[in-house]
């Protein structure tokens, strides 16, 4: 790993070491990464809050834009409660609380993701927008309903996979002070 | 119609007493929980969790690149399982797929890009076509073909499909060879 990268992982977050994180990154508390996820910090720093949950080939990237000089380094922000499944992509630079992103959808770098927001498996939003709360995108036309309560957290997965990672995987060390 | 011949990389293959290919590019985790009948064929960065619960393939079974096989979980009202994922004998999973299924029978052919959603019950002798999406708790019937996102049925197949994967998965496993 090159020496600038510098990934900041919470006591408490399960990250595996067969995950490919690049450039700086933050990982908050409870958060889950199965292997093979990348989270690429390409442009700017990403900061991952609490309780996400990152399956595997999933990709979120902080992409640099394309003909465009940044004026300052942007940041990639994502909550808390969020649901990345297997073979997801996003370049999203903002992801409120409790989203589900289901297996190979693709959120685009100008969409903005507000809270209890459900992305449909395999659609796309390319789009500039914000999407609105409790939106759920579903079905080959990427159809739109909004839903009445959000979606439930998945506290009960997150606390079985905690328990049975550590059993079978190598798990990246999370950062404590006055160390490194 | 003979099947041309695929050339592998014999250092990058592993093959077993029981006649399993196993790419050394694959992700499978929790080995010890992974049953491979024979002749079974994995391919480069095929990822199989078998951390999360038991993954039975049966023979003949063929897994190509980038596919996904992750057992499905359920919420109780309290805590959360994963159910064992069991896969009968001459299954085809096509590149890119995910496979939360909680059986796939024998002789099924799933296509490219697609989404099996979690416990779907995909019976025997049954065709999933290139991108489909099947919701969760879908159950395909036998001599069905599904197709679309969400995954509808589109056809029917004929009473030789049996025969039609048998010869299928067996001339695969004949012309996947080492390149010389």
């Amino acid at each position: 790993m090159a020496s600038k990268d510098s990934v900041k992982i919470a006591p408490g977050a399960m990250v595996c070491n067969e995950c490919e994180l690049r450039g700086d990154i933050t990982i908050g508390s409870m958060t889950v990464i199965h292997p093979r996820a990348s989270i690429i910090a390409e442009a700017g720093p990403i900061i991952i809050g609490e309780n996400n949950l990152i399956e595997e080939q999933s990709v979120i990237i902080n992409r640099i834009p394309k003909g465009e000089q940044p004026t300052s380094t942007p940041v990639l922000i994502i909550g808390a409660n969020n649901v990345f499944e297997v073979d997801c992509h996003s370049e999203a630079m903002k992801i409120g609380d409790n989203n589900i992103l289901e297996s190979k959808s693709f959120v685009g770098r100008e969409v903005e993701l507000t809270n209890g927001c459900i992305v449909g498996a395999g659609c796309k939003l390319t789009c500039p927008e914000v999407v609105p709360e409790n939106t759920v995108i579903f079905g080959q036309q990427c159809t739109r309903r909004q839903q009445m309560d959000k979606p439930p957290p998945q506290t009960l997965q997150l606390d079985f996979l905690t328990r049975v990672l550590p059993n079978y995987h190598h798990l990246k060390k999370p950062f404590v002070k006055g160390k490194q | 119609m003979e099947l041309q011949d695929i050339f592998y990389n014999k250092v990058e293959y592993v093959e077993t007493a029981s006649g399993n290919k196993v790419s050394r590019q694959t992700v499978l985790c929790g080995s010890q929980n992974i049953v491979l009948s024979g002749k079974v064929i994995v391919q480069s960065d095929a990822i199989i969790r078998g951390d999360l619960a038991n993954v039975r393939a049966g023979r003949h079974c063929i897994i190509s690149k980038r596919a996904v096989i992750r057992p499905p979980f359920k919420k109780f009202s309290k805590g959360v399982a994963f159910f064992p994922l069991h896969m009968g004998d001459h299954v085809f999973v096509g590149e890119n797929s995910v496979v939360n299924a909680a059986v796939v029978g024998s002789y099924v052919y799933i296509g490219k890009n697609c989404v099996i959603g979690r416990r779907c019950v995909l019976k025997d002798c049954c065709v999933i076509e290139d991108n489909t999406v099947l919701p969760p708790e879908t159950v395909v019937p036998s001599f069905t073909r599904y197709a679309s996102s969400p995954g509808v049925c589109i056809g029917e197949l004929p009473e030789c499909t049996q025969d039609l994967m048998l010869e299928f998965t067996r001339s695969y496993y004949q012309h996947f060879l080492p390149a010389k």
